[in-house]
């Protein structure tokens, strides 16, 4: 087994019901090849950078696991089969997993989150980049 | 002229080697922000003085964040 990520965008006009058929179709694809999901976010609809098929909004799913490769293939077969997922990507982040190493991800994903959340209850005025960069960029040249 | 432009080009360090806190990720749109033009081109690395193993991974990282739409391929940053 060994670990991915898969980020995905669905259409934003889909609705809960239909969002959540496909989230629990690709899941069920990994549980069935003897794969574990570690953690499933659902980002929201966010803002695209540009239009995918004609749309400005996407509904963001992310989902870290453990699975074979095949899975990865099969998977991505039924994305692009779909065109209500307007994107994909899946990324590996190690090449061997076991039961351990799935329970110490789980374990980092929820010290991470808890830190997040901390933080965020810390400081709760988002800190907005006004792109200084092109300025010193000029003063370089 | 030239007085000033050894102002410019004195030595920067690269940002990640002092500051381990901040981990690259092509998930991060808003960090990776902080690494493209405007207009969404990658910053060179002689600009902020980047080192080069972490100048590679910020380069694979805006690249991905591009794929999944979080930032442009061209275009306005600030959306």
């Amino acid at each position: 087994m060994r670990h991915y990520e898969t980020t995905y965008i669905l259409r934003p006009n889909l609705g809960e019901d239909q969002c959540t058929e496909i989230i629990d179709r690709t899941n069920a694809i990994v549980t069935n090849d003897g794969g574990a999901i570690i953690c499933l976010e659902r980002w929201g609809i966010k803002r695209l950078a540009y239009e995918i098929n004609r749309e400005v909004q996407g509904y963001y799913v992310y989902m870290n696991y453990a699975a074979p490769g095949k899975t990865v293939d099969e998977i991505e077969r039924i994305f692009r089969i779909d065109d209500r997922v307007l994107r994909y990507l899946t990324v590996k982040l190690g090449d061997s997993m076991n039961a351990e190493a799935i329970e110490a991800e789980k374990q980092r994903i929820e010290e991470k989150a808890a830190a997040r959340a901390k933080a965020q209850s810390e400081n709760t005025e988002g800190d907005d980049f006004d792109g200084g960069s092109l300025e010193e960029e000029a003063a370089e040249e | 002229m030239s007085q000033q432009k050894k102002m410019f080009s004195r030595r920067r360090v690269c940002r990640f080697c002092t500051d381990k806190e901040i981990v690259i990720d092509y998930k991060d749109a808003k960090t990776l922000k902080n690494f493209v033009t405007e207009r969404g081109k990658i910053v060179p690395r002689r600009i902020y003085g980047t080192c080069a193993k972490h100048q590679r991974q910020l380069t694979e990282a805006v690249k991905r964040a591009r794929q999944l739409a979080l930032l442009p391929y061209m275009g306005n940053t600030q959306f």
